[in-house]
């Protein structure tokens, strides 16, 4: 793993709310093409973390560099799925997924084939012309997946993505997921606290602690072939590492 | 096909209300037996009357309802084409607000009518009362614009952020379609506002043509026959305006989830 080029840098990060210290020292790299899976507790600040990457918010210590460059939304191809269903609600499904690309100013032609492309692995072409108050909450949540995909965007962040969803949508959702990933092998940063989301999707898990969040510890899970089978003793001893990580703070 | 079933008995619930009110105002015109309370037969003699006729000097009542509808547009207009802009400037540049709102806020508070006197001294026929209508209008067009700019969703602005949307498309894709439904429903309640306006206006202004003018001549006359169908006109115009806009927003804003709390 290790031997992969480092696509993205988290030096020394930390963010401060006045007194309260929410991210403390973050040190880590992500690599290219990498599905990471960063987990911990529901309020230990993974999405103060997305926001800080993103630079939604600004860092208070250190820095997150995309190629050891700092993150610039002009000139790096960013996606962000957020936690609640985003979708632009006066913008057909259509038009909700190509709104990446028509900001990057691609032609028009390039937008079609790609939204086309997209739609069909998210399996979304037949709602296509449908506005967001029209379709399920797991489609609209694959809408947000589509529009991130569709500009191949150099680091992809998923904040609890799915955390709104009932267990089988999410794993119908989380298949199509891994396909896209496979397919367009980009470097995502996936932000969860369910852990087993977190051992059925990614390369490699990242523990966090409680507030103020650090890295506890790395779990690898990139020898597990796609899909996984969550009965699988590998699978489930993964799964029990992690749990116990989470469980003995 | 339920949809449709649905209309059908909102519209005969709606005439059927309208024959109920029809039946209390006879049952209570009957019980009266007086020149105040005129008959359904009355009234629509009345309305005939200022059709085929005219009223006492001879101005039919098309020509009524044309000079107040012209008014209304003119007045109503400017408030959109001011309002709109300052609203949206304002709400998107707030410093804009915080640092004019101690000459903005109060003006809000005088009444139209209160501007009257003043709109008479100052101005001259039509645009004595376009200016009344405006000020009537413009406030809920203004204030409503500017407060949804400030409500727009701010996770909506991350997504375009993230792609690296400049403010400009910011303003554009998201600001815009988002405060839209907003501005429709100032636009509504000014429009309310503005029939208030120009009949209040055209009570007290100097000409003698306008759907308040009329209402005011038979009002000196105690002619309530003829009071009351400029009463309903008022109405009925401000309901099919109304109605109008409804049809329209329920096109143009076909993507919103209307809540319902059945």
């Amino acid at each position: 793993m290790n031997q992969r080029k480092s696509k993205i840098q988290v030096r020394d990060l930390s963010k401060h709310f006045g007194s309260l210290v929410v991210l403390d020292q973050m040190n880590f790299d992500i690599y290219d093409g990498e599905f990471l899976c960063i987990v911990g507790p529901t309020g230990c600040g993974k999405t103060t973390f997305c926001n800080v990457v993103t630079s939604l918010l600004p860092c208070t210590k250190g820095a997150v560099t995309l190629e050891s460059e700092p993150i610039d939304f002009k000139k790096h191809n960013v996606s962000f799925v957020f936690q609640e269903p985003s979708c632009l609600p006066w913008r057909t499904v259509w038009d909700n997924v190509k709104i990446g690309l028509e900001i990057k100013g691609y032609p028009k032609k390039e937008i079609r084939e790609r939204v086309s492309e997209v739609l069909d692995l998210t399996g979304l072409t037949r709602f296509k012309d449908f506005f967001p108050n029209a379709i399920s909450a797991g489609m609209k949540q694959r809408v947000g997946i589509a529009r991130a995909f569709v500009t191949e965007p150099d680091m992809l962040l998923m904040d609890e993505p799915f955390g709104q969803l009932d267990t089988s949508t999410r794993f119908h959702i989380e298949n199509s997921l891994v396909q896209l990933w496979q397919k367009k092998k980009q470097t995502v940063i996936f932000v969860t606290h369910n852990l087993e989301e977190a051992v059925y999707l990614s390369e490699r898990i990242l523990v966090c602690t409680q507030k103020p969040t650090k890295i506890k510890k790395e779990v690898y899970v990139g020898h597990l072939d796609h899909p996984r089978n969550i009965a699988d003793p590998e699978f489930v001893k993964i799964r029990r590492e992690v749990t116990d990580l989470v469980r003995w703070w | 096909m339920e949809g449709r079933k649905e209309q059908l008995k909102s519209v005969f619930y709606n005439l059927l209300s309208i024959a109920v009110a029809a039946v209390f105002w006879s049952l209570f015109s009957a019980w009266q037996q007086s020149p105040f309370f005129p008959s359904i037969a009355q009234i629509w003699k009345a309305f005939i009357g200022l059709i085929t006729v005219g009223d006492i000097e001879g101005i039919g009542l098309f020509s009524h309802i044309w000079a107040s509808l012209i008014r209304i547009f003119a007045g109503f207009a400017a408030a959109c084409v001011l309002g709109i802009p300052l609203g949206l400037a304002m709400g998107l540049w707030p410093k804009l607000y915080k640092r004019t709102r101690a000459i903005i806020e109060p003006i809000r508070f005088i009444p139209p009518i209160a501007w009257i006197p003043m709109a008479i001294v100052m101005l001259v026929g039509f645009s004595r009362y376009a200016f009344l209508i405006w000020l009537g209008a413009f406030f809920p067009i203004f204030i409503t614009t500017l407060l949804s700019v400030t409500r727009v969703n701010p996770l909506h602005v991350n997504v375009v952020k993230v792609f690296g949307a400049k403010r400009s498309y910011i303003i554009r894709k998201i600001v815009i379609p988002s405060v839209l439904p907003d501005i429709a429903t100032g636009m509504r309640v000014g429009l309310g506002i503005a029939w208030m306006c120009i009949v209040a206006a055209e009570m007290i202004g100097g000409e003698m043509v306008g759907i308040g003018r009329l209402i005011l001549k038979y009002a000196e006359l105690i002619r309530m026959g003829e009071i009351i169908v400029g009463m309903l006109i008022i109405g009925v115009i401000g309901f099919i305006m109304n109605e109008i806009f409804i049809i329209i927003e329920a096109r143009i804003f076909r993507w919103r989830s209307e809540v319902s709390i059945d």
